[in-house]
């Protein structure tokens, strides 16, 4: 656990710090600035991992991995994600009560995924999951958040990969549709390394998330990948920011989002190119789906680009079903409820098929569709 | 059996408060095929749309009857359902839906039950060899990136698919190569000798006769101005490919 003074210095922190999101307004309706934390914190929880065997490695519940590993813990916790500096990861790394710390040593290559399931069911939920690849490392890890009706989910992923190292982080939530999901995630691949992040926002009436990638070592990639659907009265505001601080660098945002019902998101898509990081390359897509009037979505990306020898590439689309489509796909005996339901699915699948593994894939699909049949 | 037939009676119809039909009389024989050939703006699409229930088209007034049934009443779906094909001359791409995937949903939603997808698969490999097409097709998004020719030809394998009681064809030779235009004939050809589409009655529409070196039509119909102006047999073709819409043009307004 943290100790009492820094934990009471990141409450303070939490407190003092404004959440920098969307206030509310004729669409937006939460007020992230006085959000409602639980007074009860689940004791601590350790999670469901299911892991294959890591050669002089682990995949261990964080209190365990703390206790055992202090080394490893004290590299990753607060290397990638800056504690003090966001208010609810100033929340989260004061609170922890359940998380993961995934330890790949230099050269081994982990192929079966590393599933870590947090199910929050009894009082606020605070997880933190940690990651450190070694040089040359590679694995690839899956985070499922789920819970029961209410429930408050407040955490941090941090990956931290040395030179060459490989690794995909995917995350799915799929929280009850009155539940709060906030997490704040961040990645700093090294020299030459790769690291994606996957995010799947299916439930929650509020979803929060922040996802950064930090490029700070020459040759080194970043991915962030991201899909949501609120319906009903479902909050989804996502930030993703890529900052390209050292020279070619490559990065790829890829954002798939629909809205139905009186959903409604905000997503702000950031990417930073320093002065010095020559030779570049960034690309940015987000494509967003309204599917009922009283959907909103709000999508804008930002491009800060400080150096002149790079290639940056944006696009951002807001639109309705297309007609033609439709009418193509009824013209075959599809219904149109089922053409609908069939073009929706197939705009988020460029994104969908880019998650690690089918049986997640198929799990994503499944809600997408139950979602669009609404 | 008089009501056999896709039956269009005085038909006039529009897009966006622009008469285009201005009175169509046009009978599709089960197991016929009829050539409905016309210069550019002449109304041919326009008709193909408004049998097929696409939502710009406007009916105003006349009928349309598919063997006995109102077809007009009828949202898009049903009509294919019924057993109604449109052959698009500028298929829509949809991106994320795969070919394989939705030619099941359509072949389920127009011939519910009918088949195992071991059967459908078994289905499918067949009609794509008449087709010569690369299995990898079924992977691919619909019509996303594909050439002209691959759109064409995945219109055609739909139409082997779902064998449907009418087919229109919208200028599926337009823009095709030899081997394209050869491969829709065969695919036509080869429907109709099917047990399931021996019955199928065709709508050819056409700018240019070269698709009819291929199929061998029962009828020709030709549209000028939004109206049927002349008829005959396959003879009539030829002579357009001769002499040209104008001579036709010509001719009818000298008659009137």
């Amino acid at each position: 656990m943290p100790s009492a003074t820094a934990g009471d210095g990141l409450l303070q922190r939490f407190a003092q710090l404004p959440s920098g999101r969307e206030k509310p307004g004729r669409f937006w309706r939460i007020d992230l600035e006085n959000l409602a934390v639980p007074e009860q914190a689940a004791a601590y929880t350790e999670p469901v991992i299911e892991a294959p065997a890591i050669r002089g490695g682990f995949a261990l519940d964080l209190r365990t991995a703390k206790e055992r590993h202090s080394e490893i813990f004290a590299r990753a916790f607060g290397a990638a994600v800056p504690h003090n500096d966001k208010k609810f990861a100033a929340l989260a790394a004061a609170s922890w009560n359940t998380g993961a710390l995934v330890y790949v040593p230099a050269g081994v290559s982990v192929d079966d995924p590393i599933r870590i399931v947090y199910n929050a069911t009894n009082g606020a939920l605070y997880p933190v999951t940690l990651v450190v690849l070694e040089e040359g490392a590679r694995c690839t890890v899956v985070t499922e958040i789920e819970g029961s009706d209410g429930a408050f989910v407040c955490g941090i992923d941090e990956v931290v990969a040395a030179e060459n190292a490989q690794h995909v982080f995917a995350s799915v939530q799929s929280l009850p549709e009155d539940a709060t999901a906030i997490f704040t995630r961040g990645a700093k691949p090294g020299r030459s390394a790769s690291v994606s992040f996957d995010a799947a926002q299916l439930g929650a009436h509020l979803s929060v998330d922040t996802l950064d990638v930090n490029v700070d070592e020459p040759g080194a990639e970043g991915t962030i990948n991201v899909l949501f659907f609120p319906r009903g009265t479902q909050h989804v505001d996502v930030v993703s920011t890529v900052a390209h601080n050292a020279g070619d660098s490559q990065s790829q945002t890829l954002v798939k989002s629909a809205a139905t019902g009186n959903g409604q998101a905000r997503y702000l898509g950031n990417i930073r190119i320093a002065p010095h990081a020559q030779h570049t390359e960034s690309a940015l897509r987000d494509d967003a789906l309204l599917l009922s009037k009283g959907a909103h979505i709000d999508s804008v990306p930002a491009l800060e680009i400080a150096a002149n020898d790079v290639k940056a590439y944006h696009g951002a689309t807001v639109g309705a079903l297309d007609e033609e489509q439709i009418f193509y796909m009824t013209s075959r005996g599809i219904s149109r409820d089922d053409a609908e339901r069939m073009i929706a699915l197939g705009f988020f699948e460029p994104v969908v098929e880019r998650f690690p593994t089918e049986a997640l894939r198929e799990r994503i699909r499944e809600t997408l569709a139950a979602k669009a049949a609404q | 059996m008089s009501e056999q037939g896709l039956i269009i009676r005085g038909l006039r119809a529009g897009v966006a408060g622009t008469p285009i039909l201005k009175g169509i009389d046009l009978t599709v024989e089960p197991g016929r095929v009829h050539a409905l050939m016309g210069p550019n703006g002449s109304g041919k699409s326009t008709l193909a749309f408004s049998l097929t229930g696409h939502p710009n088209y406007a009916i105003e007034s006349g009928s349309v009857t598919m063997d006995g049934e109102d077809l007009l009443a009828l949202p898009a779906d049903k009509r294919a359902r019924a057993g109604l094909f449109l052959s698009f001359q500028y298929p829509a791409a949809i991106p994320g839906v795969k070919v394989a995937n939705f030619l099941h949903a359509a072949r389920q939603a127009v011939r519910p039950g009918g088949l195992t997808p071991a059967k459908f698969r078994t289905l499918l490999m067949e009609k794509m060899d008449v087709l010569g097409m690369d299995p990898a097709f079924m992977g691919r998004y619909l019509n996303d990136g594909f050439s002209g020719g691959e759109k064409k030809r995945l219109e055609m394998l739909q139409l082997a698919v779902l064998a449907p009681k009418y087919a229109i064809l919208d200028e599926t030779d337009s823009g095709l190569d030899v081997d394209a235009l050869r491969a829709v004939g065969e695919s036509v050809n080869a429907l109709r000798k099917s047990e399931e589409g021996k019955q199928t009655g065709f709508l050819i529409i056409t700018h240019y006769p070269r698709i009819l070196q291929h199929i061998e039509p029962d009828v020709v119909h030709v549209m000028m101005d939004g109206r049927i102006v002349k008829e005959g047999g396959a003879d009539l073709a030829h002579r357009i490919e001769r002499e040209g819409y104008d001579v036709i043009r010509e001719e009818t307004q000298s008659i009137a």
